[in-house]
């Protein structure tokens, strides 16, 4: 009996010193993979689906901007579309939503969805831990377009002339769209939390609208060859609760018969 | 050849005569249910044709036998989920072998292979159950190993993978999604008294325990180290003296991170304790606890109840009448501290309130708030509950303001005469519907409710029950509310309960109710929940039926709780053992 007590005694000393890992250091190196050389400067949007009463998004919003930084702020961008029950007004929150949001949203039914290269959830939605395959498979692909934003803001009027142009760099088969839109970054506003409320939570993209709708308009029908271009030429009024100096315009080139982004680029108002 | 035929003839008469003994001296028990439910669409209660999406038909079922000789036992239980009744998470849908096991026990040693359940202390590191009104079952399955080497104290060693509805058990080749982890665990309970045998009888009684429970999993994160070996300990003690006895546990867990927690670092903390008092008439219970950061599942990218090792006890009062048992507290796991307080009284027979048979009294008071969360400093920035990190730093003794649940009720039970008896009760209740729930900007229900019921036994075969229960709760009548958050209302606002059952013939009784939502906030929601139904119990077996509606509600057995959608249809519940 003697023997099997210590039989246990020691089996439960080895279970104490092999059964703890106590992690020092939570976060692993980033390690980036960008795309070869030969893939140019392809760039890739991330829609993050989110709303204020949801208390997962800040979180999975925290996981998506890590993997912007993984693979570099130049070739990811993150725009939060507010849409979806969560997202919806209530008493003391902000109301982030767009009737442009709540189409690409479309029948879903939760918050935080994404989606990564895709125009809407109907065309693609994942959640947060889905993001990451996608967007290394995107930033993979072949350059089909280059986009070069060019803005003219009058401070005084807070009127803003925008011109999107739109260079094909190789050639594709497609039926191909622009849409351009207004995006507001840091806004400080309510949020909820897995914690509670956090009344200063600052609220990263946000979109506010798009410039021609919510699937944009149509450049090309067919195919593109090298060195076609194309441009779109906008002019909005800045709503007073703006804050001009946190303005955007993204702009994005999309085929309409898969909602498939080819490519995305942002650049400020001012 | 002749000596092998005779050898044979030899071993199968030895055989016949020990399987006639495996038959005969063997004891053999089992149990079936099957709960099987037809929905209808109801335009009154808002169930149509999409939101039924061809579920006219489900059935829960189960049946499990067990087999005991001498010190061997063994059972298996079959379970059909065909398809699972609403409110059942689909990941049930099957049918199948769920659960075998094979067991001897000596006395001195005991060892059982297959799927097994266990608790060590209460559970705050350890407990693997099964809860069929819940759609849940945690069993491991490996082994397990129970070692007595003096009397009073009890050592027991678990090892094995846990149940994940119908995944198989596999070690290689995973999916993202089944990626379940190991679980080992040892447990030791010393009971001071009966080990010692001048202590046998004494009036004060000591007993200790202690136990460490770890979980093995693979790192599939691509940003965060996950540990692959999280360890957790707990100690327990038990004191007694005369009428009083008093417990606590403690436990702690190392950095855990997981979907429920938002991949935070922060080691987890449990302390539960209990102090009671009891004599005749007089019962006398005060227990507190606290709660930090202890979800532990197998699997941590596992969601809701799925795979959890360990077992928070709820330490608030049991609600069996239907107006109250619609907002049960759901215990928390990332965070909470509570108490309560109860006291029983029976006040004798033979006075002039006790009357002939005495008057039953009960107060219940608990409450159970957040536990505080502050901003640390992690690498020079301060962050709260940010994953990689810490998380937040918590006061060990302090409450938040943050009220979750608050339930103060009082409980009379009196038997007039023989034909008469009679149960009143009073509950004011506090419920944070927007954490429990989850339905995000939800108002806080604050109800008053009152239960009454009557049984009259009108001779010895036949009787008849009345219930009635009225909830009021203050709430904006008149509520601004967007058209998409009005189903959160649903169950909101004032109701009216009443039920009527015949039994006769000592094996029959039969029903009717209603429950109706007279003050919602929204018209459209001021619905009736009828419910007619006829059953036959006799001996162990009991069959019902059911027809009407049902409302939207939660089924919560010990704190774990599942949502209940309303419908309308039939019900048929039909159960035996033997």
């Amino acid at each position: 009996m003697k023997k099997l007590s210590l039989i246990f005694l020691l089996a439960v000393a080895a279970l104490f010193v092999v059964s703890c890992d106590k992690v020092d250091d939570p976060l692993k190196p980033v390690d980036p993979v960008y795309p070869d050389d030969s893939t140019g400067v392809k760039t890739v949007l991330i829609k993050d689906f989110t709303g204020v009463r949801c208390p997962n998004c800040p979180g999975a919003a925290e996981t998506v901007h890590q993997l912007q930084h993984l693979y570099g702020e130049d070739k990811v961008f993150i725009m939060s579309v507010h849409a979806g029950y969560l997202a919806q007004p209530a008493p003391t929150f902000p109301d982030f939503t767009t009737e442009e949001g709540t189409a690409w949203y479309g029948t879903s039914d939760s918050n935080p969805l994404f989606n990564v290269d895709h125009v809407d959830l109907a065309s693609e939605s994942l959640s947060v831990n889905e993001v990451d395959m996608p967007l290394s498979n995107a930033l993979s692909e072949k350059q089909v377009f280059d986009i070069e934003i060019i803005n003219n803001y009058d401070t005084a009027t807070r009127k803003l002339t925008t011109k999107t142009n739109v260079k094909a760099v190789s050639e594709a088969e497609g039926n191909f769209y622009m849409t351009s839109c207004l995006i507001e970054d840091s806004i400080v506003g309510k949020q909820l939390t897995l914690t509670g409320s956090d009344t200063s939570y600052v609220h990263r993209n946000v979109f506010r609208k798009t410039l021609n709708g919510a699937y944009g308009v149509m450049f090309k029908e067919g195919y593109v060859y090298a060195d076609e271009e194309y441009d779109r030429q906008y002019e909005i009024s800045l709503d007073s609760e703006y804050n001009a100096d946190q303005c955007y315009i993204l702009s994005y080139v999309f085929d309409n018969n898969t909602k498939k982004i080819y490519q995305t680029a942002m650049t400020k108002v001012k | 050849m002749k000596r092998l035929v005779l050898l044979s003839a030899m071993l199968m008469v030895v055989l016949a005569v020990r399987a006639q003994s495996f038959i005969e001296n063997a004891q053999i028990n089992g149990s079936f249910q099957t709960d099987a439910q037809v929905y209808m669409e109801d335009d009154g209660i808002g169930i149509t044709s999409e939101s039924i999406d061809g579920k006219k038909f489900a059935v829960n079922g189960f049946g499990k036998v067990a087999y005991a000789y001498g010190n061997f036992s063994a059972g298996i239980r079959f379970e059909a989920f065909q398809p699972p009744l609403n409110g059942f998470r689909e990941e049930l849908k099957g049918a199948g072998l769920a659960n075998f096991y094979a067991s001897h026990d000596n006395g001195f040693i005991g060892i059982t292979v297959g799927d097994f359940y266990d608790q060590f202390g209460n559970g705050l590191i350890f407990r693997t159950y099964e809860e069929w009104s819940l759609g849940m079952d945690n069993s491991l399955r490996g082994v397990r190993t129970v070692f007595r080497p003096i009397d009073g104290v009890i050592l027991k060693g678990v090892y094995g993978r846990q149940r994940y509805y119908w995944a198989p058990y596999r070690d290689r080749d995973m999916t993202i999604s089944d990626e379940r982890g190991l679980v080992r665990g040892v447990d030791g309970e010393w009971d001071i008294n009966q080990s010692i045998q001048s202590l046998n009888d004494a009036k004060f009684r000591v007993s200790i325990g202690g136990s460490f429970v770890s979980k093995q999993q693979e790192d599939q994160s691509m940003f965060y180290y996950i540990p692959k070996n999280v360890g957790s300990f707990a100690g327990r003690i038990n004191l007694g003296y005369g009428r009083f006895t008093f417990s606590t546990e403690y436990a702690y867990k190392i950095n855990d991170p997981s979907a429920i927690n938002n991949y935070i670092y922060k080691e987890g903390q449990a302390l539960l304790a209990s102090l009671s008092y009891s004599q005749k008439g007089l019962g006398i219970v005060l227990q507190v606890k606290r709660i930090d950061n202890m979800s532990f599942k197998s699997m941590y990218t596992a969601q809701e109840n799925d795979l959890d090792i360990n077992f928070i006890p709820p330490i608030n009062y049991t609600h069996t009448h239907s107006l109250p048992s619609m907002y049960t507290y759901s215990t928390q796991p990332n965070g909470e501290m509570g108490a309560q307080f109860q006291i029983n009284y029976t006040i004798p027979k033979g006075t002039p309130l006790g009357g002939k048979y005495g008057t039953k009294l009960a107060l219940n008071f608990s409450q159970v708030n957040d536990i505080i969360r502050d901003s640390i400093n992690d690498n020079g920035m301060m962050v709260l509950n940010m994953p990689g990190t810490d998380g937040y730093k918590s006061s060990f003794f302090e409450a938040s303001g943050h009220k979750f649940y608050r339930d103060i009720n009082f409980e009379i039970d009196k038997k007039i005469n023989k034909s008469w008896h009679v149960n009143a009760q009073y509950i004011n209740l506090f419920y944070d519907m927007a954490t429990i729930e989850g339905h995000v900007g939800m108002p806080d229900v604050e109800a008053n409710i009152v239960a009454l019921e009557a049984t009259y036994k009108i001779n010895t075969k036949n009787s008849l029950r009345l219930e009635l229960q009225g909830l009021w709760e203050k709430i904006n009548k008149n509520s601004d509310v967007d058209e998409s958050e009005k189903k959160d209302y649903l169950k909101r606002g004032d109701w009216a309960f009443a039920l009527l059952e015949y039994t006769f013939a000592s094996r029959w009784f039969v029903s009717v109710a209603d429950k109706y939502n007279y003050g919602n906030p929204f018209s459209e929601y001021r619905d009736h929940y009828y419910t007619g139904s006829i059953g036959f119990v006799k001996d162990a077996t009991r069959v019902t039926l059911s027809a009407g509606r049902q409302s939207e509600g939660v089924v919560c057995v010990g704190g774990v709780c599942r949502v209940v959608p309303a419908s309308s249809g039939f019900t048929l519940t039909v159960s035996t053992s033997f």
